[in-house]
């Protein structure tokens, strides 16, 4: 397969605006990488890119260390999934995936091995003489990942794939990529704005913001460590909760609430004792237990889990989510009192994370 | 060609459409329109009428629909439109000695003068093109035949009902 480096691109359209800004990525080989962020990010221009379907306004772009930055998009050696699964709806599903390769002038027995050979993998080899409009979304999706196969690409990409299909579908479509990736061990960038799903496929993951790369980690590292505030409330379901607080001697001060630090926090933040900084607690890092009064606005049961969502001090505090574990039955108005596990500190001027041995 | 090529390239008819049977079909009806178009003028700016022109007529209507349905047929791998095909492939032939070899040897009088209705360069083209889209349907409906029985005995192989 290939490894693919993404060497200070820019994206700056004719008419001035700029919608990548110095965008560095080393791609291992065999590594799937997923670009997540909101819409309007700069993570599908990027993917066009690499692609060819954009031109790169500064920067480059290597493949295998070859520098493929002016190289036109069908002499790439790359294979690009759509959103929209972009089949021929007048050819069969064996038409679809050959194709590509028919019109390169393949030999048809190779053509022919190929194509069973990727419909084997995706489980399809019963629906090739049909047409795609007699497919589900899910098998359609295949289909076209069954279309990039058989080209036996360096580097597949995909463009929000999963986001026609409805919720049921695009957990089973996804395992299926996940399996699809272990199985060929190939080389994939994958563009989404839904965290699960990056969260679950990715070996690693760009989070993008206003064209900007926010931070570049293991899924781990963007759920436990933060870079900054833009990506603690990207990732995580329900977002991350976000609090004004002055830091005071083991404590913090917010709004109607004082929780207590331990050791290792105070030691964190000692370069801001007596300043503002902003606090993030996750919904799942809530306990109910004795520090932060709160006024219950709703309570929704998950069946294994509760959310809970209210005002800290009630009116018009701070609002507050908590993903209590188990059944809870609080009533609109009623009075809780929770814990935060677990907290994580951004400072207040540049929204970055405070890590310990700053300062 | 190896074995396993004759192998796969009976197993690709499984996905594959006949295209070639269905092409040689729809060949002929296209040298059967070029018959059409030409029969029913003479060179010697006369007619030659007929009660055999209005029946002319009528067939090619239905040979075209049906050399069309057929070619859909074997594109389908369905044997039973080779009949079909060889059917209208041996008629083509038979015409020849109908409308084109009766005006080809009927005179008319033109100017005080007799001609024949259908001059020569006329009949041999006429002739040409029902026997070019006779050989087309010929062979379509051939090669369908070969590819059905191919067909069948790889799905049989492969223990699966013939469609």
């Amino acid at each position: 397969m290939a490894t693919l480096n993404l060497q200070h691109i820019d994206k700056i359209y004719d008419n001035n605006v700029q919608a990548v800004f110095d965008f560095n990525l080393d791609v291992k080989d065999g590594e799937l990488i997923v670009l997540v962020g909101p819409s309007g990010c700069g993570k599908s221009t990027t993917l066009r890119m690499v692609a060819g379907l954009e031109d790169i306004s500064n920067g480059k772009l290597l493949l295998d260390g070859r520098d493929i930055t002016a190289t036109p998009a069908k002499d790439r050696d790359m294979a690009m999934v759509f959103q929209s699964y972009a089949l021929y709806g007048h050819m069969t599903i064996y038409e679809n995936m050959a194709f590509s390769l028919t019109l390169r002038k393949e030999n048809p027995n190779v053509i022919h091995k190929k194509v069973l050979a990727a419909a084997e993998i995706l489980g399809l080899t019963s629906q090739l003489n049909k047409k795609p409009a007699q497919l589900s979304g899910g098998q359609r999706q295949r289909v076209a990942m069954g279309r990039s196969i058989v080209r036996n690409p360096k580097v597949f990409l995909f463009d929000e794939p999963l986001s026609n299909l409805d919720a049921k579908l695009r957990g089973a479509t996804r395992r299926e990529i996940l399996l699809l990736h272990k199985r060929l061990q190939a080389t994939m960038m994958y563009v989404t704005h839904d965290q699960t799903e990056a969260l679950t496929l990715a070996d690693r993951i760009v989070c993008m913001s206003m064209g900007h790369v926010q931070q570049v980690g293991t899924p781990l590292e963007l759920y436990d460590s933060p870079a900054n505030v833009f990506v603690a409330s990207f990732i995580g379901l329900p977002p991350m909760n976000f609090y004004d607080v002055r830091v005071e001697a083991g404590k913090l001060a917010g709004q109607g609430f004082t929780v207590p630090l331990t050791e290792e926090e105070r030691h964190t933040l000692r370069a801001y004792n007596n300043k503002e900084i902003t606090l993030g607690v996750r919904p799942e890092n809530i306990v109910e237990g004795t520090d932060v009064p709160v006024t219950v606005s709703s309570n929704e049961n998950l069946g294994m889990n509760t959310l809970v969502h209210g005002r800290i001090g009630g009116g018009k505090g701070a609002k507050i989510s908590a993903k209590l574990k188990g059944w809870r039955d609080y009533k609109t108005g009623d009075a809780a009192t929770f814990t935060f596990n677990r907290k994580h500190f951004f400072d207040k001027e540049t929204t970055n994370a405070i890590r310990g041995g700053e300062g | 060609m190896t074995a396993e090529d004759r192998s796969i390239q009976r197993d690709r008819m499984r996905y594959v459409k006949n295209s070639l049977s269905s092409t040689l079909a729809i060949v002929g009806i296209l040298f059967n329109v070029f018959y059409f178009v030409s029969i029913y003028k003479s060179d010697v700016d006369t007619y030659y009428y007929n009660i055999l022109i209005g029946a002319s007529i009528v067939y090619n209507l239905v040979f075209m629909l049906a050399v069309f349905l057929a070619s859909e047929g074997v594109k389908n791998y369905k044997k039973n439109y080779s009949y079909v095909l060889a059917v209208v492939g041996v008629l083509q032939i038979a015409r020849i000695f109908i409308l084109p070899m009766q005006a080809h040897a009927a005179e008319t009088l033109v100017n005080g003068e007799s001609v024949m209705v259908m001059q020569d360069g006329q009949f041999y083209r006429v002739v040409a093109y029902l026997v070019v889209s006779a050989v087309c349907l010929l062979a379509s409906a051939a090669v369908n035949m070969i590819r059905c029985r191919e067909l069948s005995e790889h799905l049989k192989t492969l223990g699966v009902q013939s469609a």
